[in-house]
């Protein structure tokens, strides 16, 4: 049968392949020899090289192709939103949701919202701070009864002239521009770097 | 410092037995020596491994969903630095897999590597080659641009032809149409399930591999095989880098000549795009063309499962006492034929596009959308994403404010109402002529509740060529916006205007004076348009029975230039058509 012959033949070449294994030197007069191992030592050197580049052939490109981000830079200020009349605002701080156009990586939307401020007035002046808790970005809440701006994560605290009255915050709450034309009141929303003492645009 | 870290390298090994991992994998002996022809394992394994490196950083950009998935390619491979690359990279290094796969099994059918006791190693690699050809397929989907999503609805189409496989496309394709499940899931196909069972069997292959060892010339004795034997570090594995390398160079050399892969217009459902498959698949898309209705199957599922099976089956079909190729020339021929059937069918293909002068125009039409939307996709895809990316084209603005404000009266190209003059091919010399011989057909003022005293110009009153020369005098009114007009048939016109037509009587030619009609100095500039859009019951324009809603506080100065400009541009446009 063809199919024995097959096997003997194959289960023969097994065989001087694993004889060659239990003893690759003894078959190998040529690796044995000065030049064979001046040889292989340049194969050797050759397999590295080659490595290396076709290592490099993804990773190279990979490097600039990963930190694109970094090349966004910072974000621009966007424009002044409207947010209402004048009367909707005073003393006790009104949480205003802000809408504007954003590119996103690769969409371009328009009318999203981009964050929220409160707004109230303090020693006449109308005053926007953003949501955007200046210790690591949690959305600070008003407490009417203490009269207190407090994050619910970890305990900032901050008074109606936004500076801090306990908890981790490195800074008082950042103010938005805020602009008050025939009437009506715009702000720009803007992010600010977390957890540093100054407040920086990003 | 230096034996401190020798010293750190050897505790690591002997927890890990990296070492002895290491030459357990390397110290192979090669009987009969390292040889070219041993490279394309290897080749293959190398290109599988990048493709997997690749694949991971196109998905750092990448989005799997019918509204992201153009918008987010477009933007890796346009805006991301060196995106373009990466991405050329993985498409083309799809293609050299399938060709090195077909090179691997001409060698292994050549040495008779199929046969006993390679048996399984065989159907392994039978199993990654047809894996090979779900990633190209479910690959090509992901862009969702035209090419992908055309050419993929052939692949489910046949799917869902045969009996029995609907169910089984709907599964596949995540409902009756093609939405974001049939993305998410060729996505989960493509980088989850696909690489996993892969890696799998080859991970088996290779094992089966080390097993039997190398398939060396059926012509050496045991002998001289024995005598010629190398080891596998680093004789066999510096030729295996260097065909890699090889193949690397060549496929970077292709990336960079044509920048990356073609990336065609989001795919739009309502096109009529020529899908053609990638090249490796062309010879399964000419094989169709000869299989016509219930035969249909026979070029789907009979022949490529005969195909197949017979391959499967070669290590029992060839009954051969020896493994010379001489004494195989049964398996030999039918892989032959097989071979030269494949590639006679891709020639084919290729001649009969190359020919095919709808193909070529339909090919050519394509690549502009492409550019163009690749264009209009650097200022960011509007939220529907795909084909809403044409929104950010001035004229596709236009045109839905036109939608918006217009088209419940008007039409233009062949969308909107008849209750006001139809703008497709307006002010052209075959408008004007019609409205001239019936202003009140629904195509003109016929749909107007006012517009009723212009009366109609007979034959009786005007002949043909009596009422072209006036319209030439009519059209010489605009002033240059004209174009090029006849001076001897404006003449002419001129002459009868004056004597024998009574359009005088209510229309003015001379600018700033006004009767009962519309003034016809300038009548259809888009200066002219403009004012009708702003105010169409001027004194000197429709003036008492005008209908029209003013736009004046409605639109921005700049919107009804534009509306203007693309009505004036009617004209041009069935002119270009022609």
């Amino acid at each position: 049968m063809s199919g024995n012959r097959d096997l003997s033949e194959s289960a023969e070449s097994a065989e001087s392949a694993k004889s060659a294994k239990a003893d690759p030197h003894e078959k190998q007069p040529e690796d044995m020899s000065p030049e064979g191992e001046s040889r292989r030592k340049l194969l050797k050197l050759g397999i590295g090289a080659l490595g290396c580049g076709l290592a490099a052939v993804p990773i190279v490109p990979a490097l600039g192709y990963l930190v694109h981000p970094l090349r966004l830079g910072p974000g621009e200020a966007g424009a002044m939103v409207p947010v209402g009349k004048r009367e909707a605002f005073g003393a006790v701080p009104v949480r205003v949701d802000l809408y504007a156009d954003r590119r996103d990586a690769w969409s371009r939307e328009t009318n999203v919202k981009l964050g929220s401020c409160w707004v109230h007035v303090r020693d006449g002046k109308l005053q926007a701070l953003s949501t955007s808790c200046p210790h690591l970005g949690c959305s600070v809440d008003y407490d009417a009864g203490e009269g207190k701006f407090k994050c619910p994560c970890h305990r900032s605290a901050f008074d109606l002239a936004s500076e801090v009255k306990g908890g981790p915050a490195p800074r008082s709450m950042d103010s938005l521009e805020i602009e008050e034309k025939n009437g009506l009141v715009a702000i720009r929303f803007q992010r600010f770097r977390q957890g540093v003492p100054g407040k920086e645009p990003v | 410092m230096r034996a401190g870290l020798m010293r750190a390298l050897e505790w690591f090994k002997a927890r890990t037995g990296l070492d002895a991992a290491i030459s357990g994998a390397l110290d192979e002996p090669v009987p009969g020596g390292a040889r070219f022809q041993y490279v394309f394992g290897s080749v293959l394994t190398f290109l599988f491994m990048q493709q997997v490196v690749l694949g991971i950083l196109l998905a750092f950009y990448y989005s799997p969903s019918a509204a992201d998935a153009w918008a987010s390619t477009a933007y890796l491979n346009d805006q991301v630095r060196a995106g373009w690359f990466l991405r050329g990279l993985h498409h083309n290094g799809s293609s050299a897999m399938v060709v090195v796969v077909v090179l691997h099994l001409l060698q292994v059918v050549w040495a008779g590597a199929y046969r006993a006791p390679r048996e399984v190693n065989w159907w392994t690699g039978l199993a990654m080659g047809g894996l090979v050809l779900a990633f190209a397929l479910t690959g090509y989907l992901l862009p969702w641009d035209q090419k992908g999503y055309w050419a993929t609805q052939v692949a489910t189409g046949i799917m869902g032809s045969v009996p029995g496989g609907d169910p089984l496309k709907q599964v596949i394709q995540g409902g009756p149409e093609y939405g974001n499940l049939t993305l998410t899931r060729f996505f989960a196909l493509h980088v989850f399930v696909l690489p996993l069972v892969l890696g799998g069997l080859l991970a088996a292959h290779i094992a089966l591999f080390r097993r039997h060892g190398v398939t060396p010339p059926a012509n050496l004795t045991d002998a001289e095989l024995k005598k010629k034997t190398q080891p596998f570090w680093p004789n066999q594995l510096f030729l295996d880098v260097l065909a890699m390398a090889i193949c690397a160079a060549v496929l970077i050399g292709m990336t960079v000549h044509t920048h990356g892969a073609e990336l065609f217009a989001p795919a739009d459902p309502a096109s009529n795009f020529v899908a053609r498959p990638e090249w490796y698949f062309l010879f399964l898309y000419q094989l169709l063309k000869y299989f016509e209705g219930p035969l249909q199957i026979v070029a789907t599922v009979l022949l490529p499962g005969a195909v197949a099976v017979t391959l499967f089956a070669l290590p029992w079909f060839d009954r051969a006492t020896s493994r010379r190729a001489s004494a195989r020339w049964p398996a030999l021929s039918v892989v032959g034929v097989l071979m030269a059937a494949v590639t006679a069918l891709t020639a084919l293909a290729i001649t009969e596009d190359a020919r095919n002068e709808s193909y070529q125009k339909g090919r050519a039409l394509a690549e502009e959308e492409a550019s163009h939307a690749r264009t209009l996709a650097l200022e960011g895809v509007p939220p529907p994403g795909g084909i809403a990316v044409f929104d950010n084209d001035p004229k596709q603005k236009t045109r839905k404010l036109f939608k918006e404000n217009c088209s419940t009266c008007h039409t233009i190209e062949g969308r909107g109402g008849d209750g006001a003059p139809n703008f497709d091919d307006y002010n052209s010399r075959e408008w004007l002529f019609a409205l001239v011989r019936d202003p009140h057909s629904k195509r003109f003022f016929g749909g107007t509740k006012g517009h009723t005293q212009m009366k109609a110009v007979p034959v009786a009153d005007a002949s043909d060529e009596q009422l072209h020369e006036v319209l030439e005098y009519v059209l010489s009114l605009q002033g240059p916006e004209a174009g090029t007009t006849d001076a001897a048939m404006v003449a002419k016109g001129k002459a009868l205007w004056d004597s024998k037509l009574e359009c005088t009587s209510c229309h003015e030619v001379e600018a700033g004076k006004s009767d009962t009609g519309p003034t016809l100095a300038g009548r259809g500039t888009p200066v002219w348009i403009a004012r009708v859009i702003r105010n169409s019951a001027e004194p000197d324009l429709f003036g008492e029975t005008a209908e029209m809603p003013k736009f004046a506080d409605k639109l921005s100065p700049e919107q009804i230039k534009a509306l203007a400009d693309f009505i004036y541009s009617q004209r041009a446009a069935k002119k270009a058509a022609h």
